[in-house]
């Protein structure tokens, strides 16, 4: 029972994390139709700025988010209008073979900046503390809080601003949000920055917990899309419950299944996401249909 | 596109004279090794030869059909892991030169078996899921393999008994590139091709035509899959030592990705094109750069989809089709 509690407890955490990770992948899906093949990388690129800021200036991966943000906020808006805005509107197959090349592009340069070898991040708050009987690592349970937080703010951008009112235009009907006259370039590099942003900004909440090394984007691309495909394309209470179910079938797996490591998450996404595909092809909670931004 | 759905029928000439230039091709490659060449430039032939014959498969699916597989070294990867399984595990044969032509169909019909359970889920499904499926299968099989120790050996891998010389692999590349190639310039040309560049198209369209697109895509995934698993069996062979890290590498479906781009998708001689050029371009010019030619791949593979979607072979086909062929028509008249 207790190592039960433990692996739902750990579940919970993990999937918190990757509720916020997955947000920007399941946005540029949903607003523009782009799925981002270079989602890891930029979560990688997010934990070496953490890993850089941490060595160079001491400052906290969390507090370090304040110079993050904005800087790839910046760098997801050039993204988006320098290359994607150029394919959007192409047969999907070109705006993939192009995040691919920014994926494959992306993990050598770091691989020739940084080299291959991991990088830590290791905070003095690194312990962790009982909760009826659990162990609640403290770095874990301050990401599953600030994950909330986060997606509580973006609901409220979205659904209670004028800029978020038209990202999700864009989303509902592209022509009818021209029609308006919304700027859709606009709002995609926008929309495309936060997202960016929203990624980078996961990497670095995640630094102090696992090793950081050039190529670890693939298998949190490959979460995300399965994520996607439980939760719903851009949804945020979808991502918070596809999250949480794979965070929580990952621990469990872990605990129960005998032979297979900790670090097998990506067998596990796998193998959930062939199974919904032949099971629910329109998703879980039949969210990969083309949809509205919530 | 319109170079590629032409329907006025060729001359005899066009017909014939790819296939007759590549046999011709074959023949001069059939005598090249008793022109008193090297081991080591047979060696690099026979790379070359590889990496032709991983673009054309790969063309077959993602370039004809349209479904991009991100993730096709993973039959390479199985191919090779069959070859040393039924090789090093399974006492197969009593000789090890007669296990290796008896283990080669048996890979590529495990790569080719695996296609269909990955292809039926995924491509029932229109649009981008097959493609995400595939990098997802990539990078989770080579989890499986590391885990699967007792079968596959882990992270140690598993060494295979040096049989092949130079020039034996040399030939058995060349045929087995010939044939590939061959096999594709007939699908291109057969009702079955035709199927597949309709599906690329327009699938809606063809499925209101009453072709079962799912069968066909999942025959043409197969058959794709099937010769990448031979390849891979093949170059396990070669190497006599594979483990998770040397058979699935990503920079091999970037180069089968890379290569049909280049050469043109979709087209017959434009992913072995590809190949060539893209195989001296690392050795001659990203030789220099080591580090970075991944990099620069990937550089290279986003000018591509901007300025020249439709490739080599695309474009002198038809120059207004491209960003680049309308910059250089633009520049030409510029000069007028």
């Amino acid at each position: 029972m207790d190592q039960f509690l433990q692996a739902l407890a750990s579940g919970l955490l993990l999937g918190g994390f990757y509720a916020v990770m997955v947000l920007g992948f399941s946005i540029i899906w949903g607003v523009m139709g782009v799925i981002n093949l270079a989602h890891g990388e930029f979560l990688m690129i997010g934990a070496y700025a953490a890993w850089a800021l941490f060595r160079a200036f001491g400052l906290d991966p969390f507090a370090s988010l304040v110079i993050i943000l904005p800087v790839m906020f910046v760098v997801g808006y050039a993204l988006q209008t320098i290359l994607l805005n150029r394919v959007v509107e192409r047969p999907h197959l070109m705006a993939l073979l192009v995040t691919f090349g920014v994926s494959i592009s992306l993990a050598n340069l770091y691989k020739v900046l940084y080299s291959a070898d991991p990088r830590s991040v290791p905070v003095s708050y690194n312990g962790s503390f009982e909760l009826f009987g659990v162990t609640m690592p403290i770095v874990k349970t301050i990401i599953f809080f600030l994950a909330l937080l986060i997606m509580g703010l973006l609901h409220l951008f979205l659904h209670h601003t004028r800029l978020g009112k038209s990202i999700r235009a864009a989303a509902q009907n592209k022509d009818a949000a021209r029609i308006v006259g919304i700027e859709i370039h606009k709002v995609y590099a926008i929309t495309a920055g936060i997202c960016i942003a929203l990624t980078a900004g996961a990497g670095a909440m995640l630094s102090p917990t696992q090793a950081i090394f050039p190529f670890m984007g693939p298998p949190f691309t490959l979460k995300a899309f399965t994520i996607t495909a439980l939760g719903g394309l851009g949804r945020i209470p979808g991502a918070l419950l596809g999250g949480l179910l794979l965070g929580v079938t990952e621990l469990m797996v872990a605990t129960y299944v005998p032979g297979i490591g900790t670090n097998l998450g990506v067998a596990v996404s796998f193998v959930l996401l062939v199974i919904i595909l032949i099971v629910r092809p329109q998703g879980l909670l039949g969210g990969l249909r083309p949809m509205e931004v919530e | 596109m319109s170079a590629l759905t032409q329907t006025a029928r060729p001359s005899l000439l066009r017909r014939w004279g790819g296939l007759a230039l590549w046999l011709l091709l074959l023949l001069l490659l059939a005598i090249y090794p008793y022109t008193g060449v090297t081991g080591s430039t047979l060696f690099t032939a026979t790379q070359v030869f590889v990496l032709v014959t991983l673009a054309s498969n790969w063309n077959l699916i993602g370039g004809m059909t349209g479904y991009v597989d991100f993730g096709h070294a993973v039959f390479f990867g199985l191919g090779a892991y069959s070859m040393g399984i039924l090789v090093t595990r399974v006492p197969l044969a009593f000789s090890p030169e007669l296990s290796f032509w008896q283990a080669l169909p048996l890979a590529g019909l495990v790569a080719a078996l695996f296609a269909l359970i990955i292809g039926l889920p995924t491509l029932r499904l229109k649009g981008p899921y097959f493609s995400i499926a595939m990098l997802g299968t990539f990078v989770a099989m080579r989890e499986i393999i590391r885990i699967l120790r007792p079968i596959t050996g882990g992270g140690t891998g598993l060494d295979l008994p040096p049989v092949l010389n130079r020039v034996n692999e040399y030939y058995f590349m060349l045929g087995l590139m010939g044939l590939v190639v061959a096999l594709i310039w007939w699908i291109r040309r057969s009702e079955f091709g035709y199927t597949l560049i309709a599906i690329r198209e327009d699938e809606i369209g063809a499925e209101m035509r009453g072709i079962n697109t799912t069968v066909h895509k999942i025959i043409a995934f197969m058959i794709a899959a099937f010769f990448t698993g031979i390849v891979g069996a093949f170059w396990a062979w070669q190497n006599t030592y594979i483990d998770p890290d040397v058979v699935f590498i990503e920079q091999r479906t970037v180069e089968m990705v890379m290569m049909s781009m280049l050469g043109g998708l979709g087209t017959v001689w434009g992913p072995p094109l590809g190949a060539v050029v893209i195989y001296f371009l690392q050795d001659v010019v990203w030789g220099n750069l080591l580090n970075f030619h991944l990099m620069a791949l990937g550089i290279l593979l986003i000018l591509l989809v901007l300025f020249l979607p439709e490739g080599i072979l695309g474009s002198l086909g038809d120059p207004s089709s491209t960003s680049l062929g309308r910059l250089l028509r633009r520049a030409g008249r510029g000069r007028e």
